[in-house]
């Protein structure tokens, strides 16, 4: 299953849990199944973070895929100067 | 240059032609945005808060709207009323207030008039009653318990919470066990750091020329880093669909991060409509201080430890980060920009704290800045304490490839240690320090993104190209799109022209900010590329009578054994009997873009009496991937290093009581000009970012993270003083030196 890696802003949802292996297809998938185990989790994933894939920050992630091994880090969306 | 590993050999990237916009520049004769005049155009001018913060109680316009001239006035009536958790709402608020106004300067209302002259009579001659309220403008008096509220409708972002709140982001990221490592520490330095505000002092103030139809669209010129942006904010402000608005980019004066959001435009449109005829505005010099985003100022608590042989073993930090009237995220991103050493333990604790001031915005490298000014000083000071040489202790802690940034999430390849060895290698670092002088070191660190981007290639019909983006231009980009074509296309560089397109000519495109202009929409253009020299490999195919498999591209032409080579000329020459005009287009949303890392230099002396430092010799190293246009980049290391060296030693917003700026022009607000520094040199490392076809990281950033330390580090073995507040001034300095 993927592993997901949690900020600690986001493990107030997860009782202080940083990192959990989460079921999924893409990173949408993931989300979803963080939101059923952890409500409120999801949401705060879609409105405030990216997402950290094999070494790449991808932003606005949901519908790429990731296999039963990828390493997921929820990190906070980025813009600049 | 440095390349630390073995680039690939390139025919045009690394290459420094004249930059394709740069005889327009030279000649006076490129177009910004107040350059252009239109028939019938009317002036815009506004009536701005002479309060912090207080309530509308009334707005009388008719005396305005019967002086001569007059066309049109707008207040905040005049614009429709966003959902509080709208992502423009703030926006909105910012560029008209509606019932009540947050910082000196705010703006009220605006006139048209058909001259500037009669637009600023009429915009004094509205009538406004206030209501003051409680203005806050310091961190502490924001965040103190029971404090009044900035804005009443700010919810801290990213927690649910149905109260409003003085505090915009609450961060805290953590990992090992930071009370243990400093209970075993040899050494711990615990310093508290202060920053001023700064304005990234872009020298055209913002400006635009708008004329809204009869049929109900507007077409925006105007100076920006992002038109697509200004099109759907200004869009969203109005309550338009983005298909009403064309926004055309005219040339840029300077952005820096401040030109990332809108200010003007929607009320241009507004003016625009209702007198049915053009409205060009421009901000005055002290507009752009009192109403456009500065960077913030902050407070960090910053606590290192470390063994005695130099490894440092744990973080703890304090950070906040003033953000002006609207919420922001800025705390969020300066925790997560600590990512250059190990730190196996570390805890960072930050807020974004809302205050009666002007709304903050971007600034080269938001946020970093400031928090490495306070950590790069405390391991600063570790190294001095334990008498290690400051780039060998960097060295030893440095984080490279698989190291934890402060988000948890591992660094892909970076180039921290190959720039740490390029200036300890460097002829500057080597030399001996001049007599009477001193040298300090720091280093920087900054994300770089990517996001979407579009570029379209047209091959015309002699074989010369032509390559649109839809990035403004605000540091030699084009020059780098063209020289990115030319490799991939095998085309001499001079044949193509590279353009950025209006909003109805090319696909979107995401702001020119975060670094990622050479690095996305490079992307775009190489793919784009690509995808036309399969088709000319395809058209050269059908010409030559053979398979497609048999024709391979080679340094810009078809090749195919037995037939004699087709270079792109000829196979342009041929479109229209082997299919048509020759164009591909590429739209991605970017992934891979590559940190950066800076390392800088800088001998300096202090007057002693004066408490004026002088800089004296200053070199930047920072880690480029692959330097595209070579001048470019130095251009950009250089320009990053002058505006923080601005920061640390002079820079600062003075507020009166009031909240009024006191220093709202260029004669009190003092940006370093030609003759107060050095030749600022540069040392390009090249490690090379794999996730992008030629390596390309962007270098817009980073350069103005490490100079504030680095001068701090500096003066700090001159004289013995640490300094700890911004800006280092020589009143500031000389009162430090005074109570040794």
């Amino acid at each position: 299953m993927p592993i997901v890696h949690l900020m600690t802003d986001h493990r107030r949802f997860t009782d202080g849990e940083a990192v959990i292996e989460v079921d999924g297809a893409t990173v949408g998938a993931v989300i979803t199944e963080l939101e059923r185990r952890y409500p409120g989790l999801g949401e705060a994933l879609i409105h405030g973070s990216s997402a950290g894939v094999n070494g790449e920050v991808h932003s606005e992630p949901e519908y790429l895929a990731v296999g039963p091994d990828t390493d997921i880090y929820f990190v906070a969306p980025l813009a600049g100067g | 240059m440095t390349a630390t590993e073995n680039p690939p050999t390139y025919k045009w990237i690394g290459t420094r032609p004249i930059r394709h916009d740069g005889y327009d520049k030279v000649t006076g004769k490129a177009r910004f945005a107040a350059d252009l005049d239109l028939p019938g155009q009317l002036r815009g001018a506004y009536l701005r808060s002479p309060h912090a913060h207080a309530r509308i109680v009334s707005i009388d316009t008719s005396a305005a709207e019967a002086m001569p001239g007059v066309k049109s006035v707008v207040t905040g009536a005049d614009f429709p009323e966003l959902a509080a958790k709208n992502p423009e709402h703030d926006v909105s608020v910012n560029v008209m207030a509606r019932d009540t106004v947050l910082y000196h300067g705010h703006a009220v209302a605006a006139v048209a008039a058909n001259t500037q002259e009669a637009a600023a009579a009429a915009a004094a001659a509205i009538v406004v009653e206030y209501e003051p309220l409680p203005a806050l403008f310091t961190i502490d008096e924001a965040m103190a318990e029971g404090a009044p509220l900035v804005n009443e409708t700010n919810f801290t972002k990213f927690v649910k919470s149905d109260e409003p709140s003085n505090l915009g982001t609450v961060t805290n990221l953590e990992r090992g066990d930071v009370d243990e490592a400093f209970a075993n520490a040899d050494v711990v330095i615990e310093r508290e750091f202060t920053t001023a505000s700064v304005h990234q002092g872009y020298i055209e103030p913002h400006a635009c020329v708008v004329d809204t139809g009869a049929d109900g669209k507007a077409s925006i010129w105007c100076s920006s880093q992002g038109h697509f942006r200004v099109r759907s904010s200004t869009a969203e402000v109005l309550g338009w669909d983005v298909s009403r608005i064309k926004v055309t980019p005219a040339e840029i004066g300077g952005g820096f991060g401040g030109k990332t959001t809108i200010y003007i435009e929607p009320v241009a449109v507004r003016l625009s409509e209702k007198a049915g005829r053009p409205v060009k505005i421009v901000m005055s010099r002290e507009e752009v201080f009192r109403a456009t985003g500065p960077a913030p100022a902050s407070k960090v608590r910053a606590r290192v430890a470390a063994n005695k042989d130099g490894e440092l073993i744990a973080l703890d930090a304090w950070m906040a980060y003033n953000i002006g009237a609207f919420g922001g995220i800025a705390g969020l991103i300066g925790a997560m920009s600590v990512a250059s050493y190990k730190f196996p333990n570390l805890r960072l604790e930050a807020y974004s704290v809302l205050t009666n001031r002007p709304k903050s915005a971007a600034y080269r490298s938001p946020s970093a800045p400031h928090a490495a000014f306070a950590i790069e000083s405390v391991v600063d000071e570790i190294a001095q304490q334990l008498d290690i040489d400051p780039i060998e202790l960097r060295l030893k802690n440095a984080a490279v490839e698989g190291d934890l940034t402060a988000m948890g999430m591992p660094h892909p390849r970076i180039g921290f240690i190959e720039c740490l060895e390029a200036i300890r290698d460097s002829e500057h670092y080597r030399s001996p320090v001049p007599e009477g002088a001193a040298r300090g070191i720091a280093s920087g660190f900054w994300f770089n993104i990517g996001e979407q981007s579009s570029a379209t290639v047209h091959l015309n019909e002699d074989g010369t190209a032509t390559v649109i983006t839809g990035s403004p231009d605000i540091g030699g980009s084009r020059a780098s799109m063209a020289l990115m074509a030319a490799e991939t296309l095998g085309l001499d560089v001079t044949r193509i022209t590279p353009l950025v397109a209006d909003t109805e000519s090319v696909g979107f495109t995401d702001t020119t900010e975060g670094s990622r202009t050479t690095f996305a929409t490079g992307m775009a253009v190489v793919q784009a590329c690509r995808e036309l020299v399969d088709e000319m490999r395809a058209r050269a195919a059908t010409s030559m009578g053979v398979d497609l498999d048999a024709v391979e591209w080679v340094d810009g032409e078809a090749v195919a054994e037995g037939q004699d080579s087709m270079g792109i000329p000829a196979i342009a020459a041929q479109a229209k009997r082997t299919g048509g005009p020759l164009t591909a287009t590429a739209s991605l949303n970017a992934s891979g873009a590559g940190p950066s890392f800076a390392v800088h230099c800088c001998d300096l002396e202090v007057d002693e009496e004066t408490g004026h430092t002088k800089v004296l010799r200053y070199t930047a190293a920072q880690d480029a991937g692959t330097a595209i246009h070579p001048s470019y980049v130095e251009g950009q290391l250089q320009g990053g290093s002058v505006q923080g060296i601005g920061w640390a030693l002079n820079e600062e917003y003075i507020l009166n009581d009031d909240g009024s700026l006191d220093n709202a022009s260029f004669l009190d607000y003092r940006i370093p000009v030609a003759s107060d520094l050095p030749m600022i040199d540069t040392i390009i490392v090249e490690v090379p970012n794999p996730s992008h076809p030629y390596g390309v990281r962007g270098v817009g950033e980073t350069g103005i993270v490490p100079p504030m330390a680095t001068l701090a580090n500096a003066i700090s073995r001159a004289t013995g003083v640490r300094l700890t507040s911004l800006p280092m001034s020589p009143p500031n300095v000389l009162r430090r030196l005074n109570e040794r």
